[in-house]
């Protein structure tokens, strides 16, 4: 198994208010290609501001991290918009389809990269790829406005998975939806972990996380491993 | 190569599909730049409009520029020196003046000396050898014209444009009794008193009855009659011209580089005269009104203009408000910030452009009514064609409206930290 992410020490700590509050503290991770992590704690825990930090929206104040063997604790940006492009699939709780275009558009956005876009015809045969692995190919040329939480939910997974990404990173995807719907999405999420993907899902859902390979406790910025009682 | 221009087309294909989401933002930013782009065109195309009607005059009064002119005195000699040496040439052409009274026989003419019918250029003079004293008899139903004999086309060098009949044809033989093409004043003349179709000219062999074959704006005040050089000889010898009671004014229109003038100016110095010439250039001498005219308008035009910037950033910026969303997410899925940046610059590009096409074809087709419907009775406008320079300048306005109203809110959306998805 090669390991894909490596965090070791991360600390984030937030100023800007009267004193500065640590909402990282030490935070050590591993995830390994195919493998899924389900993160769990309490609202205002950190684990969005963890998950900015791994998928490269921000960087640590302290600590090691490497991607593929490579240390990015301190990266600048526009080499950090490259890795998110090349290495990071997001989903989000808010599903943030754009309304004025079409579920294949909205999947294609994810293409543009600092080259511009790929051509045409290959953008579309992944496009309708990424479509068809959440099972919602019928749906290209309809718009957000017009489908179902879960629908557009699985629309944003496509867009996750349209560049074949070596990490997912699900911020509470399941938290608008109903249960039903909910494992439908979970459903698709570890489906591309069986394809080698490797999968971070925040989640309150005990259910959710229980389908995980591991779940971590993230308590006031502290992650430990829950020891697996099965 | 490919990675820069897909890297620009991403941004255009993006940046009209951010425009054609929002059709309503873009309308509302598109009128306040639109007012300023017309602004911008209407001021141009009126500057060179107007240049060129100004220009348009001078050039029919002083010839066009870089037309050589020279004047010399009228004495027989050098009269039919010139009359010779020019002679069947179109590089050049000699203009000869000499007074000729049309109407009633016997009767002083109602302006003498030629002057406008609105001037009074004072009493007509008979002179002797001891001095001149005031022309005896009456006022009676006769104008007196300035009687311009040509040597050959004049229009090469001064556009007259025909007002009704025909301009005089240089091309065929003389005929025995001259044709004559009066200039507007002259006809407004001949309007104004019914006289009696006679020509006189001190020292013609005869009274003619004038054949006037048309009119022709000159842009002179003076009411003149143009007549073939060949033509008035037939019946006026040169020797009257040159009288000093009757002629007065001798000139010679040049190409630039014709070899007559050598020629003239050595032949009149043999004859004991000093020639002087000079160059016409009307260009030159408008300069400084133009561009002051320019300075004016383009300020006025740059106030208006700077005021549909100012409402395409405010657009602008409220339209990077809303997407604060939609550019976090971009730049979570790896899109560059320059790229970002580059996607609100197209958008205002874009709508600039748009709105400079607009407000070009807007500006062409009002110039086309009004030319339509004013044109008859206002001949600078008739004709007129919607000047290129205006349209580049349209163009540009709308280009740079588009750079400044685009830039501010480009620079937004590059900094919108993309933890926003987040916390959203
Ligand atoms: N930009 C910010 N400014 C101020 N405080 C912030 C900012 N970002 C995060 N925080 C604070 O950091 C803490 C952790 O936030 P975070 O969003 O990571 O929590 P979370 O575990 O994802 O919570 P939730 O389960 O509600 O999403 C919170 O107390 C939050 O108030
Ligand atoms: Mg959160």
């Amino acid at each position: 198994m090669t390991t894909l992410i490596a965090l070791d020490g991360i600390t984030k700590v937030l100023k800007g208010q009267e004193q500065p509050r640590t909402i990282l503290d030490g935070v050590g991770l591993t995830v390994d290609a195919g493998q899924s992590v389900a993160i769990v704690g309490r609202s205002g825990s950190g684990k969005s501001t963890l998950l900015s930090v791994i998928g490269l929206f921000d960087r640590p104040d302290q600590g090691s991290y490497q991607l593929d063997g490579q240390e990015i604790a301190r990266l600048p940006e526009r080499r950090a918009a490259k890795l998110r492009s090349s290495h990071f699939g997001f989903v989000f709780q808010r599903f943030f389809l754009l309304k004025h275009l079409t579920a294949a558009q909205n999947v294609a956005m994810a293409l543009v990269n600092g080259q511009g876009w790929l051509p045409r015809r290959q953008r579309r045969t992944r496009v309708l790829e990424a479509l068809d692995q959440v099972g919602i190919a019928h749906l290209a040329k309809s718009r957000p406005t017009k489908m179902s939480g879960g629908e557009q939910q699985r629309v944003a997974i496509a867009r996750a998975l349209v560049r074949d990404p070596k990490v997912l990173l699900a911020d509470e995807p399941t938290g608008a939806l109903d249960t039903e719907t909910g494992t439908l999405v979970i459903d698709a999420l570890l489906a591309a972990t069986e394809r080698g993907c490797g999968l971070i899902l925040v989640t309150h859902d005990r259910d959710h996380a229980a389908r995980m390979g591991r779940i971590h406790d993230l308590v006031d910025g502290v992650l430990t491993e829950r020891v697996a009682v099965r | 190569m490919r990675r820069l221009s897909g890297r620009f087309r991403s941004s255009l294909i993006i940046g009209l599909q951010g425009i054609r989401a929002r059709k309503l933002r873009t309308l509302l930013s598109m009128i306040s730049l639109f007012l300023g782009v017309l602004a911008v065109v209407v001021v141009q195309a009126g500057a060179s409009i107007a240049e060129r009607a100004l220009l348009a005059d001078l050039e029919i009064t002083q010839g066009y520029d870089g037309t050589r002119v020279m004047d010399m005195p009228m004495e027989q000699a050098s009269t039919d020196m010139l009359a010779a040496t020019v002679h069947g040439r179109s590089d050049a052409v000699a203009m000869m003046g000499v007074s000729g009274i049309v109407g009633e026989p016997g009767v002083l003419p109602v302006n003498p000396g030629a002057a406008p019918l609105d001037q009074d250029w004072g009493p007509a003079m008979v002179c002797n050898d001891v001095g001149c004293e005031p022309a005896p008899g009456v006022k009676g139903q006769a104008v007196e014209v300035r009687l311009t004999a040509l040597s050959g086309d004049v229009r090469k060098f001064r556009p007259f444009r025909t007002v009704t009949g025909q301009w005089l044809d240089f091309s065929k033989v003389p005929a025995m009794s001259p044709k004559l093409v009066l200039n507007r004043a002259a006809a407004d003349a001949f309007n104004q008193y019914r006289v009696p179709a006679e020509m006189r000219v001190g020292g013609a062999a005869a009274n003619v009855t004038p054949q006037f074959v048309g009119v022709v704006d000159d842009g002179d005040m003076q009411p003149r009659a143009y007549v073939r050089l060949d033509e008035l000889t037939t019946w006026l010898p040169t020797s009257r011209m040159a009288d000093p009671m009757t002629g007065g004014e001798m000139r010679l229109l040049m190409s630039p580089g014709s070899p007559v003038e050598p020629v003239v100016v050595s032949k009149l110095k043999a004859l004991g005269n000093e020639p002087y010439v000079y160059t016409v250039e009307s260009r030159k001498d408008q300069e400084k009104q133009l561009t002051l005219m320019r300075l004016v308008f383009f300020s006025m035009a740059g106030l208006v203009l700077l005021i549909g910037v100012a409402g395409i950033l405010n657009v602008g910026l409220a339209t990077v408000g809303e997407r604060v969303e939609e550019f976090a997410l971009r730049r979570a899925v790896g899109t560059p910030r320059s790229l970002l940046a580059g996607i609100v610059l197209a958008e205002t590009l874009l709508t600039g452009l748009l709105t400079a096409a607009a407000a070009i074809g807007a500006a062409a087709a009002g110039l086309k009514v009004v030319t339509m419907l004013v044109g008859n009775s206002q001949p600078i406008l008739s004709d007129v064609q919607f000047p290129w320079e205006a349209g580049i300048a349209g163009i540009i306005a709308g280009l740079v409206a588009g750079v400044l109203g685009g830039f501010i809110p480009a620079l937004r959306a590059a900094g919108i930290p993309i933890a926003t998805v987040m916390r959203a």
